[in-house]
């Protein structure tokens, strides 16, 4: 019988676990939280605002329950963003600058100056180049438009009928009221207008979408930085949802409603895709942007305050406000920047940050200058 | 043949402008420069700094930024910010230790070196180095830089207690591992303080004849 001789082999070790990068699958609590708390007032508005779901169309049901789900989805993707520390800082200090006492009816007038050129006009972007800036205010008003028609009428708040006097005339009902002082003919342009709200809201979608992707495919510069998630897919699921919900008016209107409830279906599948896309692809741009104002009182505050001076050229070059929260959140983020000479690295300006690269390797080679 | 890198030697600098020119021309910088070229001490020394992206491997720009617009893409390159996303704080251009970021009010955006993404993503040079005549700013393999020159590529930087590496390379001295960012005058960074003076080299000349209307007859 054979026995072991002892140990020949030392004890067989583990291999050091390999570092494998995994899918953070886990939820952010407060995210959660926060994102079930305006799900649940959108549902309690649209049972209140359609009269106990009165007013509530079945057969748009699931769009309705798609926008919550994506509501749910951008609150939750908003709190997890304020949650970053650069972030957290900017969503404070702007709103301490906003409600600052003696200031706050100048500030909301402001408020609605800069979200004018910020948000709806969107002069930056046409800074950069008009076409541009074509290409997304047709897409920016497309988008609001069709939401301002579709979100109310899914969720039982808005609904049209004839009036009983004149039943070639409609007049809109908003949260059960019927507003009467409001009628139109249904075969005029303001008609026309009102029912095609949505067609002509796809074209201008479709119209944008056309100059975007003639950008995408021959601009180099598209063309090295796009990618298919951020860049291809908004784009493709925009189409989507344009080109289908038209198909409904021409089933409707020109081939005697055939293919209608097939129609029906696929539009319904590519708006639900569009609305999970909304909170975690590029349309979360939309909320994000918003911060813009934010930032923009934080800088004026900034300038009026005391400025910060470079520790080695003595030049002012941001605020003190900024220079001390960036100070405050890199710790925060890892990174420490203390140095025996200046204190901190982040006292000096830009200027001499680049300059010293240079000066140091000089230094260091002992080499001369002129 | 090893990848394609590259490397920044200020030292060869000799302010030419060119880079800043080639910049300019790059399809995803739209007609702006993004390189940075410093005058050490603008009246007193000829030495200029030019400044590339490092391309850190933890961007404290991206790191910094509230609104997630830099990304850093996996081949290294931390990207310029994403146009719908930048909020035009500046966090970026104050927390860069290197000082690259730069903010453009006009369209209310940070624009900052990409290495020429549309060129380096297939292969070819950034137009700064494709365009340096003193290879202040070379791009190649290693193996192509030591057959040129002497000198340890490395891109390790000592920020005080911040260590901070880089795709971009520094070339130093034989036997550095890394550059030690002290903060010094431009003074400091030459060699003797007094083998000449500073001030007026030309000092120890006669003054010239000037404003003498004796001289040339009160004709000049």
């Amino acid at each position: 019988m054979l026995k072991p001789t002892g140990a020949a082999l030392p004890p067989r070790r583990d291999p050091p676990p390999v570092p494998v990068p995994g899918m953070d699958v886990t939820l952010d609590r407060r995210g959660v939280i926060w994102g079930l708390i305006v799900a649940a007032l959108v549902t309690l508005s649209i049972y209140l605002g359609s009269q106990r779901f009165h007013g509530f169309d079945g057969a748009l049901a699931g769009y309705a329950f798609a926008t919550v789900f994506a509501i749910f989805g951008i609150v939750y993707r908003y709190v997890v963003w304020l949650q970053r520390p650069p972030t957290r800082t900017y969503w404070r200090r702007g709103w301490e600058l906003f409600w600052q006492p003696g200031q706050r009816i100048r500030n909301t007038g402001l408020f609605f100056k800069m979200g004018w050129e910020k948000l709806i006009e969107q002069r930056f972007i046409r800074k950069r180049s008009r076409g541009r800036w074509l290409a997304h205010q047709l897409i920016f008003w497309g988008c609001l438009i069709a939401i301002a028609i579709t979100f109310p009428l899914t969720f039982g708040w808005l609904r049209f009928e004839s009036d009983f006097t004149n039943p070639s005339d409609y007049l809109i009902v908003l949260f059960g009221q019927r507003l009467e002082f409001f009628t139109f003919p249904a075969r005029s342009l303001l008609g026309w207008l009102i029912m095609h709200g949505l067609n002509v809201a796809a074209v201008l979608c479709l119209a944008g979408i056309a100059l975007i992707l003639g950008r995408r495919i021959k601009d180099q510069a598209e063309i090295a930085t796009q990618r298919f998630d951020n860049d291809i897919m908004p784009l493709i699921l925009l189409f989507a949802v344009s080109v289908t919900g038209m198909f409904l008016t021409v089933s409707n209107m020109f081939i005697e409603g055939k293919f209608y409830y097939f129609l029906t279906t696929i539009h319904a599948v590519t708006v639900y895709l569009w609305l999970l896309y909304l909170p975690f692809g590029k349309f979360f741009h939309i909320f994000q942007r918003i911060a813009n104002l934010g930032v923009w009182f934080y800088k004026a505050a900034g300038a009026n305050g005391p400025q910060a001076a470079c520790a080695r050229c003595g030049t002012e070059y941001t605020s003190e406000l900024q220079r001390g929260d960036l100070k405050a959140m890199l710790p925060e983020l890892g990174f420490d920047y203390r140095h025996s000479q200046v204190d901190n690295w982040q006292n000096l300006c830009p200027g001499c940050r680049r300059k010293l690269m240079t000066l140091n390797q000089f230094a260091v080679t002992g080499k001369e200058f002129m | 043949m090893s990848d394609l890198r590259f490397f920044v030697d200020p030292i060869r600098c000799i302010g030419c402008k060119a880079c800043m020119q080639a910049c300019s021309e790059c399809a995803t910088h739209k007609g702006k420069s993004m390189i940075h070229l410093e005058h050490i001490e603008r009246g007193s020394s000829t030495q200029t700094a030019p400044m590339v992206c490092m391309h850190c491997d933890l961007p404290t720009c991206a790191a910094v930024c509230p609104a997630d617009a830099i990304k850093r893409t996996e081949d290294g390159i931390v990207q310029s910010s994403q146009a719908p996303r930048c909020i035009g704080c500046s966090n970026c251009v104050n927390a860069c230790p290197f000082g690259v970021p730069r903010y453009y009010p006009e369209i209310d955006q940070m624009l900052k070196c990409d290495m020429c993404y549309d060129r380096t993503s297939i292969g070819q040079k950034p137009m700064c180095a494709s365009v340096c005549p003193s290879e202040a700013l070379f791009y190649g393999t290693l193996e192509e830089f030591q057959a040129r020159r002497k000198g340890t590529p490395t891109n390790t930087f000592q920020f005080g207690a911040q260590t901070i590496t880089t795709k971009v390379f520094i070339v130093l001295p034989e036997g550095e591992i890394g550059l030690d960012m002290d903060v010094i005058s431009h003074m400091d960074a030459r060699f003797e303080p007094d083998a000449f003076d500073h001030l007026d080299p030309f000092a120890h000349l006669e003054p010239l004849p000037q404003a003498q209307p004796g001289l040339t007859g009160g004709r000049l």
